[in-house]
């Protein structure tokens, strides 16, 4: 079997290659071949595709309504954040339009579901710092978050709750007040969340200076999201190019300078006190209306192409479409944060420690399922 | 295949068959061939009888020289290895009851109804019930010995540590230099773990393992130099005698933390848990130790986390010296408690450190505290604080 | 949305005043560019693109079109640092003929196109020159049939 990433042999003399991943707690379904020499990362090798579906094709042969579920597998922990840019695609590609109403429900589920992953991923990065109370708390908080989701969405993860038109269903009565009280027990938790880990000496000692990441460079590889943020650079799709109804709410991009891993966490934690600031405001401009514009029969599109890019929780996604006029999609083309954000990855191993890897490689947020779609 | 009621079946008429051989094998070997070979009878029905009396138990035991009173029963239970097991099986519970506490979960809570009370032997059945499994490439002679070697190591330290004025298994005048030197033997059980796997990770936690150790190990001998300097012995004894006014950790407070820091260190845990970062080399050495393997290693690191407590306990906080409405040695079994939730909790609260930063703290900061640490007790010494 | 195409129309003007007829103008749409080439000049254009001020290749990818016997192949590119062209999204696109499916990688210009590149050459069977692991990304190491993404390999039980 022709296996390009097993060709790597030891080289002798003091360097050691070791395969991280795919079975490896620190790795997620995805392998890194690292080269060390002594304590020192001397080459770095990602292997992803241990969970490619081959979402793209399979896009191919299913109509606009069934490729909502199917697009959402990929990233079920960001739900809207992957299927509300094929949505805006299609709705471009069938030429409809939500009601505002419909508009305002989607950005509060973009924005519950950006906490809900940031969460994920600070529980996540934790435990890769063997800091196992951060892993169990963000974990605990989220669930407050999935279930004010879960009143809208209706199940816990997997939403596919954005269809072409608007949304599915309206949203409870009682849910302005219930995510406020989540919000004010939220935001006392983030105070202790800086008390125990974000001003922790040692977890400083472990992210600050490690991985650090040069605004050029961040540009030239084609860093996205809280990555390239943390590099200094305001970049955000929600104000550079403002879809849904972004451009009503005013929030701040969180921004820092140095690039470093604690750079990118601090963004991370800034970012969930602004989706909830988006969340409020949402509350106070949504006004009853219709939430949704029925379209009869099979939806088609007119022969063409629509390309659309969102901020999802990792980072900028693109939906590129295009019809030939029939009910399935000629060609669906997905561009995922992971994926670019993987370059990165390569780029900061190598020369870094090995106990640092961990460090840098979840600081990046790489998700491995939805890189590989 | 069988059927289950043929599975039954099978079951019913080997187990009916055993129950109706068995007594005509057993009391014939009892009471005619023993007989015969010079044995008493009634010593049969007395090691019958001790298996439900223990009362009986003790006075055979007694008869034959392995009563409570024995060497060979202090060694072997109390307050030897048995004793050292159980307090270090009751540290792994508390640990993660204490741990689930401060991550606001349960922790074990089905096993022995109150509070998962009974999860160290539903651990240990799932330990005995795991299959062995040894690598391929692995040196198989040291794969084997690590593990008991492990384990015997963490016995080794408990020979000559009082617990209290009566309770010791062997006294010695250096009873204080004794146990360090065992545990300067730790890196080598490492070493032999991690190198007998051949595997890549373990390979790696064995080197940190051992560079780990090497920093630590200095600090932790040079702080205990204080009390030495102090007190003007080696006995573990006399030290705890001489804190019966006032305990060391007060005149020797910056000894007592590098101490703590050292405890921590040598135990590999949070923040210095380097050698098995799950998250960097999978387990680091343990990582190719499967079931009652992996077993004697993590038991054999807790019989030495309840000697180093016991040791913490003695040296600073006056060993089982207290207002006497309580036994000594429950005075020693309180502050034991203390010290192992003060070892446990950093775990709680604090991320894991990077082997660079671990040995500058060990070589250049540890090493030059304990120096001012062993000027102050010359001060001390001197001025006749003890 | 009334809009102003403006900065749209000065960027597609000053690509037309370098290339002549060398390149057509798709279409110019609020936010968007999309202007074709044919495979030689691609590389010039992504370096003209890329003195304008884009940065980041955001999307690669290809099309197949087996009627017209050509893959299409887009680079969709975005600036992050020009707050002025931050909204734009500029794409290039060229096509080429299935029938010797090799290109000249864009990947000193763009970095940022590489693991892009590499997934569309798995996908289509499209060699990029120049493109230093010419190598399976995400498909199995294994993988000997026809790339998956053209049109003529279908998923098995769809027909």
């Amino acid at each position: 079997m022709q296996n390009s990433a097993m060709n790597i042999e030891d080289k002798g003399g003091d360097q050691l290659v070791l395969h991280v991943g795919p079975q490896h707690p620190g790795s997620g379904h995805f392998r890194i071949i690292v080269t060390v020499d002594g304590d020192y990362i001397v080459g770095a090798k990602p292997d992803p595709g241990y969970v490619h579906r081959g979402a793209e094709k399979m896009a191919e042969y299913r109509d606009y309504i069934q490729n909502i579920p199917h697009l959402e597998r990929p990233v079920i922990i960001d739900a809207t954040g992957v299927t509300l840019p094929y949505v805006l695609t299609a709705e471009k590609i069938i030429d409809v339009e939500a009601p505002e109403r419909a508009n305002y429900i989607r950005m509060i589920m973009a924005e519950l579901n950006r906490i809900i992953s940031h969460l994920y991923w600070l529980g996540i990065y934790g435990i890769f710092l063997g800091h196992s109370t951060m892993f169990m708390w963000p974990m605990g908080d989220r669930e407050l978050f999935i279930d004010l989701a879960e009143s809208i969405g209706g199940t816990r993860v997997t939403f596919s709750y954005v269809v072409p038109g608007g949304v599915r269903n309206d949203m409870p009565t009682n849910f302005k007040e219930r995510a406020l009280k989540t919000f004010d027990y939220f935001e006392k938790r983030i105070e202790e969340y800086k008390k125990i880990f974000f001003n922790n000496p040692l977890m400083s000692a472990r992210t600050e200076g490690i991985g650090t990441l040069d605004k050029k460079d961040a540009i030239r590889l084609g860093i996205t999201g809280s990555n390239l943020r943390a590099c200094g650079i305001d970049s955000d799709t929600r104000k550079d190019e403002p879809y849904c109804l972004y451009d009503n709410v005013d929030f701040e991009i969180p921004t820092r300078k140095e690039g470093d891993s604690y750079a990118r966490c601090i963004v991370r934690l800034e970012e969930l006190q602004q989706s909830m600031n988006i969340i409020k405001q949402v509350l106070d401009l949504i006004e009853p209306g219709p939430i949704k514009q029925v379209i009869g029969g099979v939806m088609r599109g007119e022969p063409g192409e629509a390309f659309v890019r969102t901020e999802a929780a990792r980072g900028t996604m693109f939906y590129h479409i295009v019809s030939d006029g029939e009910k399935n999609p000629y060609r669906v083309k997905i561009s995922v944060p992971s994926f670019r954000n993987l370059i990165g990855m390569t780029h900061l191993l190598v020369g870094s420690r090995l106990a640092d890897m961990p460090a840098i490689y979840w600081s990046l947020d790489y998700w491995p399922v939805e890189a590989d779609r | 295949m069988e059927t289950f009621e043929e599975f039954v079946k099978r079951i019913l008429t080997i187990l009916f068959w055993f129950l109706l051989i068995s007594p005509l094998i057993i009391f014939p070997v009892l009471f005619l061939i023993v007989p015969l070979l010079g044995i008493d009878v009634t010593l049969v029905n007395e090691i019958l009888t001790a298996t439900i009396d223990p009362f009986k138990a003790i006075k055979l035991a007694d008869r034959y020289g392995v009563g409570p009173s024995s060497t060979f029963f202090k060694v072997a239970a109390f307050p030897g290895f048995t004793f050292a097991a159980l307090i270090a099986t009751l540290t792994i519970l508390y640990e993660r009851k204490l741990m689930a506490k401060a991550q606001l979960r349960v922790g074990p809570l089905y096993a022995g109804r109150f509070e998962g009370i009974l999860q160290p032997i539903a651990d240990l059945f799932k330990l005995l019930g795991k299959e062995l499994v040894v690598p391929e490439k692995a040196d198989k002679t040291f794969f084997w010995a690590a593990p008991i070697l492990s384990l015997g190591l963490g016995a080794a330290l408990l020979t000559v540590i009082p617990l209290s004025p009566t309770t010791y298994i062997a006294r010695s005048e250096f009873s204080l230099l004794i146990p360090f030197a065992i545990i300067g033997f730790s890196p080598l059980v490492v070493l032999i773990a991690a190198w007998a796997s051949s595997n890549k990770f373990a390979f790696i936690g064995g080197l940190r393992a051992l560079h780990q150790l090497a920093a630590y190990e200095i600090p932790m001998l040079l702080s205990i130099l204080g009390i030495v300097v102090l007190t003007g012995s080696f006995d573990l004894m006399e030290i705890v005698e001489a804190q019966k006014d006032m305990w060391f950790i007060f005149p020797q407070f910056l000894a007592a933390i590098i101490f703590y820091i050292t405890i921590l260190s040598e135990l590999e845990r949070v923040p210095f848990d380097l050698p098995e970062a799950e998250t960097e080399i999978v387990s680091g050495w343990l990582t190719e130790y499967t079931g009652m393997h992996f077993g004697l290693l993590q038991l054999g690191v807790y019989v030495k986390f309840y000697v180093l407590a016991l040791l913490f306990t003695l040296l600073f906080l006056g060993g089982w010296n207290g207002p006497a409405f309580l036994p000594p040695l429950a005075w020693l079994l309180i502050k034991l408690f203390f010290v192992i939730t003060m070892i446990i909790f950093p775990r709680a609260v604090l991320p894991r450190l990077r082997i660079d930063q671990l040995i500058r703290i060990g070589w250049a900061w540890l090493i030059a505290l304990s120096f001012i640490n062993l000027f102050i007790a010359v001060i001390e010494s001197s001025l006749g604080v003890i | 949305m009334p809009s102003n195409l403006d900065t749209e129309n000065q960027l597609v003007k000053s690509l037309t005043d370098q290339f002549k007829n060398k390149i057509k103008t798709e279409y110019v749409k609020h936010n968007r560019i999309k202007i074709s080439t044919n495979q030689d000049n691609l590389k010039s254009l992504a370096t003209s693109v890329k003195e304008l001020g884009f940065e980041q290749v955001i999307s690669h990818g290809g099309t197949d079109y087996p009627d017209n016997n050509v893959f299409r192949i887009e680079y969709h590119i975005i600036c992050v640092s020009k707050k002025k062209l931050r909204s734009i999204m500029f794409s290039i696109m060229t096509e080429i003929s299935k029938d010797t499916p090799e290109i000249e990688t864009l990947i000193d210009i763009f970095p940022s196109a590489e693991f892009h590149e590499q997934e569309t050459y798995e996908n289509f069977g499209i060699t990029f020159i120049g493109h230093p692991r010419m190598e399976k990304l995400l498909l199995p190491e294994d993988w000997d049939d026809i790339p998956p993404l053209r049109k003529d390999y279908t998923l098995p039980g769809r027909g």
